[in-house]
């Protein structure tokens, strides 16, 4: 195990940023903490990284005890949501900072940030500085600096967090291809679920200073150990007794199906390729939302006011509904 | 970033009234006292003496004011070397760390500002004169003395000038975070390496602005270092101290000429100050 977080506990007077964390971070996975702002995720990777102490509980890296390790001594590369790039420097003294702390030889350094600016893209911006590069380039520079001294960990703290939609995506992409070639142990923080499922080995779902399930991304998705964790990973809705994916609902415009429950369609709204339907479910208060792919519903020829019997799909995702008892 | 340095497009009236205003305030508070000590620097003391820029030269070449300004520049230099080590380092305090009576600190460093220069004197006196201070038997026996020498118009320098630093590398500090820091620590920097290479570098130009405004504010500080000082000619009296001793003393050629010296020097100061502004903003 690459790290191991034992019983860690954090306060900021009243409030418990983490309570009793435990969890075991394999060498060379790439690990998504997961969780809404204020949960503590970012707090945990902190304390990994040696820039917040723990209140209690201990850290191992690599199996030395890190606990009272300051950050410099504990060989963690760490990259912050806002690039905390070193202004003053050009994009290769940036990258070459780690390695001149250390140091090493001159050429060594030389080759050392040559090839990391490669891995990253950004040679040719090797003599720039920070504030003539964009925001994604400014964070592969973050990204190369901390490489750079070889860490045992790297650490991001929201990586992409700053960047615009279509940038964060490239990135992303970047991230996991990046991962696959170096292999190094790496702990992201995310607050975007769609982000962690599809760059994540494993998901640490956090949420109010507890860890709420560890799992791959399939586990998660399809055995969500409860309604939180459900319901942080994407779109959930009510039918019956139930909780679950709006597009694990079957829509039939004729009764038949046992045990379907009838009702009326309220609400159609077409974004892009599928239908979101907002259908009012009898004896239930609050309405079902249903999502079907655009041709599936102009197949059922559904309409405003139509009469629908709607029902999980076989093998559908879902957990009994919070506070009863599940039928 | 947006421009922030609009301005109105449309000159109307008001416009032109108000610089009027502007000009007519400056001139007569300003311009125009200064221009009359200029003028009488270089103007003939009585009819058929000699003026110019050689009689100036003259008058500052006497041991009395040779030995006012560079006692003058030994203070300023001390307050200033002084206040910027004490500056940076009690702005880190401030913006780095949290202690209990921090906010007290911060408060506190702003007092030179706000208290009377005569008041820092006398306060000095009083905690450190042999006689009846605190601190100054203590010191006596040791052999040092602080009021009446060179030592105490250091301090009462700089203490005048205690904030200047601080006040223009605190909203730097305040401004450019912790993270690059912190990201330097992650890769193995030590205390002193962060200093040195990360945050010295960003806080530079506010290090050198707060510095020449120290050292202006040093050079002509007077009412403390009146109170501390003997002042009398070739014995504790700095250029300040001399302009006032000349002028009432009926030697006003001598006193009009250091004050010409001074002037030049906070020119000087003003425009270095307005280089370095141009430098940091580019």
């Amino acid at each position: 195990m690459s790290i191991e977080v034992r019983g860690v506990g954090k306060r900021y007077g009243d409030f418990v940023a983490l309570d009793d964390i435990n969890v075991s971070l394999p060498t060379g996975q790439l690990t998504a903490l997961l969780g809404p702002s204020g949960g503590g995720k970012s707090t945990l990777l902190r304390i990994i990284a040696g820039l917040e102490t723990a209140d209690s509980g201990s850290v191992e890296i690599e199996g030395v005890d890190a606990t009272k390790l300051p950050p410099q001594k504990r060989n963690v590369g760490f990259v912050f949501q806002h690039y905390a790039v070193f202004k003053h420097m050009t994009v290769a003294k940036n990258v070459a900072f780690g390695l001149e702390i250390r140091k090493r030889p001159k050429a060594e350094v030389k080759a050392k940030v040559a090839e990391l600016l490669e891995l990253v893209h950004l040679s040719q911006f090797a003599h720039r500085l920070p504030s003539q590069l964009s925001g994604g380039q400014r964070q592969r520079l973050a990204l190369a600096r901390a490489l750079a001294v070889e860490p045992s960990v790297l650490l991001l703290d929201e990586p992409f967090g700053a960047l615009d939609a279509k940038v964060r995506k490239e990135l992303r992409d970047w991230l996991r291809r990046l991962h696959d070639d170096v292999h190094v142990t790496t702990v992201f923080v995310t607050h975007d679920q769609e982000e962690a499922l599809e760059v994540a080995d494993e998901i640490v779902v956090i949420n109010e200073g507890r860890i709420e399930q560890i799992g791959s991304p399939d586990q998660l998705y399809d055995e969500p150990a409860n309604d939180f964790v459900m319901g942080f990973l994407g779109a959930v809705t009510q039918l019956g007794p139930v909780r679950l994916r709006p597009h694990d609902i079957e829509v039939a415009v004729q009764p038949g199906v046992p045990g379907a429950a009838a009702g009326v369609v309220q609400r159609a709204l077409r974004v892009g390729f599928e239908v979101r339907l907002t259908v009012d479910v009898e004896g239930q208060a609050e309405p079902a939302l249903v999502v079907l792919s655009r041709a599936h519903a102009r197949a059922l020829d559904l309409e405003l006011g139509s009469r629908v019997w709607l029902s999980p799909t076989t093998g559908a995702t879902s957990v009994p509904l919070l506070g009863e008892v599940s039928a | 970033m947006a421009d922030t340095r609009q301005i109105r497009a449309r000159k109307g009236p008001v416009t032109y009234a108000l610089r009027f205003f502007v000009i007519a305030y400056l001139a007569v508070l300003v311009v125009w006292p200064l221009w009359e000590v200029t003028s009488r620097t270089f103007a003939p003391v009585e009819r058929g003496a000699e003026g110019g820029f050689s009689a100036f030269l003259e008058r500052l070449q006497d041991p009395t004011v040779t030995y006012a300004f560079s006692l003058t520049a030994t203070c300023a230099f001390w307050a200033v070397l002084i206040n910027t080590v004490f500056g940076v380092g009690i702005s880190l305090l401030i913006t780095r760390y949290n202690f209990p009576g921090r906010r007290i600190l911060s408060v506190l460093i702003d007092l030179p500002m706000s208290v009377s220069p005569v008041v820092v004197g006398l306060a000095l006196v009083l905690a450190y004169s042999s006689g009846q201070g605190w601190f100054g038997g203590a010191l006596e026996s040791a052999g040092i003395f602080i009021i009446g020498s060179t030592p105490g118009m250091i301090m009462a320098t700089a203490f005048v000038s205690l904030p200047l630093v601080i006040r223009e590398v605190v909203p730097v500090l305040e401004e450019i975070g912790i993270d690059s820091e912190l990201a330097a620590s992650s890769l193995g920097a030590n205390g002193w390496q962060i200093f040195r290479r990360i945050t010295l570098p960003s806080i530079k130009w506010a290090v050198v602005y707060g510095v020449v405004l120290s050292l202006a504010r040093s050079l002509g500080e007077f009412g403390a270092v009146k109170i501390v000082s003997p002042g009398a000619a070739l014995r504790g009296e700095t250029a300040t101290i001399l302009i006032q001793n000349r002028y009432t003393n009926f030697e006003e050629p001598t006193a009009y000429a250091a004050a010409f010296v001074l002037v030049l020097a906070s020119v000087l100061a003003l425009v270095v100050v307005s280089l370095i502004r141009k430098e940091d903003h580019s």
